[in-house]
């Protein structure tokens, strides 16, 4: 394993006699960048050519009138519209502040997401990349992508490109049951129908939405769906269903394969270091 | 040094002694112990030494910051008797070393000042017959994992001894007239700064004079540990820790890692 | 920066004069530093203890008269009631601005134990500092941090000292890859932001969720000046990050937000951004592409 199969054997003692050599002076002129990728990450991207241009982020709350959430029949459609609303505001000024720095698109995106009884809030942060010696390219070909860089670039190495964020949520009301069906289910096991069907029902329109959206984008898949649902805590009888992931489309005619080697680690933590990990 | 075995408790002999019939047991994982032979060393036994202590008291002055020697040798003495017994149990079974030593302090509920601290490893041997131990004919020991002495032994590298050094400090309380004096503004204290500073070196300090002491090239992997045990918080305990080395070999037979992606979930 | 150093305690000038080093790095980042040719020479360490208020200015004393403003420079934006009503209960005006005084007295006290870890390098007679690690930590006295930061100070053998030695948080492989990738590293950076939201009668309706009656939509509308507090914040703390670049990138950076709330329409939102700053000493070149893996088990 000498030689460390495909790398080029540097002579690192030389590299960093140079490199530090380089501080003597101030920063050559140059666009500056900045990066919230661990190093690890921004490795990766390197490997395929693509360099970081700049953090971006996006943020927005919407307000929701708690009313709503505990009384009502079918969908709380003011609720689901806040989450819609606040997703896409924020995804437009990530999207916004990429596309001014000339990125092809932004990866790594952290979604902080809060659904609270008043109001819904969509945090993004995430880093603006494009290749290397490329210009900017028509804003609405810039995509924003929850992918990790190391994610980004194995889907690239394999043929195939993220397009967007695609995003869905329902917020549904679980009818109550009438005062005679509590008493009578008291003491049994029982489904509760009610809720059931009502996490069905979120569900099915918040999976279309996604869909839908995903299309909208012309892709041809969703990978990395993330998925919260459930009954929400500050309201006895409403249910929620959100998913979101990023869009994928294949570049050219045929998924590329990546012929993993199949290793054998003699550790007993593989220790992944991060950067951003500060005791 | 190896027959000294006066301060051990006598049902450690029988088992010390089934040990020395070939019998190995040992906490290392199965990647550890391979890692360990490919390096040329042969596990021996689980080694440990234990030291119950009581840990006395001592008064401390409310508004002025300043070591508690008293504590800091009791805190010290009790690991230095763990390490001690542990290094013993080791020796008799003709160890080189000791690697993966996790030094533990435990608190009982009916002793209120009494601690015991605990020193476990795996002592092991060279294949070859070489002894190496240490410049003071005792055992090596590190609190390197397998993979870590492994790595070592590859730069050219072979460990000492743990090091270690203590510091037990009080930390000053304010008086009320100083909080008022500079109430609403972030001013750096330098008296906290200062005694901060203090505490940490002088554990650093009392670590680097161990290692000296092993003739060592240097110390790696070293731990800075803050910790108030029961004394409330006023009091912490600042504890160095790392592993002494020394350059036996200057051929490096580490290949250049290959960078890799794993699609391991 | 640190305008007034702290004397090297007593302790430190034997530590130094030894032979031997002391080094915080792991093995595997130890094998790494040789296999770079670097030869660390010992653990540096700053520190430095502040007294420490959020309420410093302002907030205390200003809670339910009338928001703080101004004066201390920096972002400021009023919001005014659109309803025209006057009552004591009623948030006739808001306000956004940043807490200029907590940010400078937080990037005080990072680069002044920042400098006085370069300071205890250069004793050492290192070109650099490794693998820093930085806490921010209370201590038990109630309004007190401690800001210590700590690394493995390194010399490259044949190099001439800098005049202020470098700094990084990488070590081990990361650092080797980043020299392989063209960079070199110039020194950490630290910013924080910090933005006081004062809302205004509209954001705690819309908070609190009663906008239906007194904002006059039923809609789900966006809170404007969360918004515009949140955005700021992220600006302001990637402003200042760059502003210590001087020409260089910023790299393996990472930004935390958080938000305080301290009574009912009064929050604080502190970012705070960490990272490398590097310097590309080369012409970019590709690395080679990292082998994809399975892990038999």
């Amino acid at each position: 394993m000498t030689g460390a199969g495909d790398e080029t054997a540097l002579n690192l003692p030389a590299e960093l006699r140079r490199a530090v050599a380089s501080l003597g002076g101030p920063a050559a002129a140059g666009a500056v960048t900045t990066s919230d990728l661990s190093i690890d990450e921004e490795l990766n991207l390197h490997s395929l050519g693509w360099e970081p241009l700049e953090l971006v982020s996006g943020y927005s709350v919407f307000s929701v009138a708690p009313g709503y959430w505990s009384w009502g029949q079918g969908e709380i459609a003011s609720a689901s519209a806040a989450h819609d609303g606040a997703f896409r505001h924020a995804i437009a000024r990530m999207h916004r502040d990429a596309a001014a720095v000339g990125a092809h698109g932004v990866v790594g995106v952290h979604v902080e997401r809060v659904v609270a009884s008043s109001h819904v809030e969509i945090s993004l942060l995430g880093t603006a990349v494009r290749p290397v010696g490329t210009r900017a390219i028509p804003a609405d070909q810039v995509f924003v992508s929850d992918l990790s860089a190391r994610d980004f670039t194995l889907l690239r190495t394999a043929g195939w490109e993220p397009l967007g964020l695609a995003v869905g949520a329902s917020f549904v009301f679980a009818p109550r049951r009438r005062v005679g069906t509590v008493l009578q289910q008291q003491s049994q096991n029982v489904e509760l129908t009610n809720f059931t069907e009502a996490i069905y029902a979120a569900r099915e329109s918040a999976m279309e939405r996604m869909q839908k959206s995903a299309l909208a984008l012309k892709g041809t898949g969703v990978v990395d769906v993330k998925v919260v649902e459930g009954p929400m805590s500050f309201a006895s009888h409403a249910v929620g269903f959100a998913a979101w992931g990023t869009v994928v489309r294949m570049v050219g005619d045929a998924h590329q394969l990546i012929h993993p080697r199949a290793v054998v680690s003699l550790n007993d933590l593989d220790v992944a270091f991060d950067a951003r990990k500060l005791e | 040094m190896s027959n000294d075995t006066s301060d051990l408790p006598q049902a450690t002999g029988r088992r010390l002694e089934e040990l020395e019939k070939g019998l190995f047991t040992s906490d290392l994982s199965v990647n550890e112990f391979l890692l360990i032979k490919e390096v040329g060393f042969h596990p021996l036994g689980l080694v440990m030494g234990s030291s119950i202590y009581h840990t006395g008291i001592q008064t401390r002055k409310w508004s002025q910051s300043q070591e508690l020697t008293k504590l800091t040798e009791a805190m010290y003495n009790a690991r230095e008797l763990a390490m001690t017994r542990m290094e013993e149990e080791a020796a008799q079974l003709g160890a080189d070393g000791v690697v993966g030593v996790r030094l533990d302090v435990n608190y009982y509920e009916w002793g209120k000042d009494a601690a015991e601290f605990i020193a476990v490893g795996t002592a092991v041997k060279a294949e070859d017959g070489v002894s190496r131990r240490n410049k003071l004919g005792k055992p090596f020991t590190s609190d390197l994992s397998g993979q870590d002495f492994w790595t070592l032994v590859q730069t050219g590298y072979f460990p000492q001894g743990l090091v270690m050094g203590t510091c037990v400090y009080h930390i000053a309380h304010r008086g009320l007239g100083q909080t008022l004096g500079s109430a609403g503004q972030n001013v750096e204290l330098p008296n906290f700064t200062q005694a901060l500073y203090e505490a940490r070196e002088l554990a650093m300090t009392r670590m680097q004079d161990e290692a000296t002491a092993l003739d060592a090239t240097g110390i790696v992997g070293v731990r800075l540990e803050e910790k108030s045990h029961q004394w409330g918080s006023h009091t912490i305990e600042f504890l160095s820790l790392g592993t002494a080395v020394v350059k036996a070999s200057d051929v490096v037979s580490l290949d250049r890692p290959l960078t890799i992606v794993s699609l391991d979930n | 920066m640190g305008d007034r150093p702290a004397d090297l305690p007593e302790a430190l000038g034997r530590r130094i004069s030894d032979g031997s080093f002391t080094s915080g790095l792991s093995v595997a980042e130890f094998a790494a530093c040789l296999e770079l040719g670097l030869e660390p020479v010992g653990l540096a360490q700053g520190f430095c203890a502040m007294q420490w208020s959020t309420y410093a200015m302002g907030g205390a004393f200003a809670r339910g008269i009338a928001p703080y403003g101004g004066g201390q420079g920096g972002y400021v934006e009023n919001y005014q009631c659109p309803h025209g009503m006057v009552s004591g209960e009623h948030r006739a005006w808001g306000q956004n601005y940043q807490q200029t005084w907590i940010e400078d007295a937080w990037l005080k006290g990072f680069s002044s134990a920042y400098s006085r870890m370069l300071e205890e390098a250069q004793a050492l007679g290192a070109h650099g500092v490794i693998g820093v690690v930085d806490t921010v930590g209370h201590l038990s006295d109630l309004g007190i941090i401690e800001f210590h930061l700590r690394g493995t100070a390194v010399s490259v053998p044949g190099a001439t000292a800098p005049p202020t030695p470098w700094s990084t948080y990488l070590a081990g492989q990361r650092l080797v890859k980043v020299i392989e990738a063209g960079f070199a590293p110039v020194a950490i950076v630290a910013a924080v932001a910090s933005v006081r939201v004062w809302a205004y009668c509209m954001t705690e309706y819309l908070m609190g969720g009663t906008a239906g009656f007194f904002g006059g939509a039923s809609d789900p509308v966006e809170i404007a000046q969360i918004v515009a507090a949140q955005l700021t914040a992220r600006e302001i703390v990637r402003s200042s990050a760059r502003t210590q670049l001087h020409g260089d990138s910023l790299h393996g950076a990472s930004v935390s937000v958080l938000e305080r709330e301290f009574e009912k329409g009064d929050l604080e939102i502190q970012a705070l951004l960490r990272g490398n700053r590097l310097r590309r000493f080369k012409e970019f070149d590709a690395l080679a592409v990292p082998r994809a893996t399975v892990r038999l088990s």
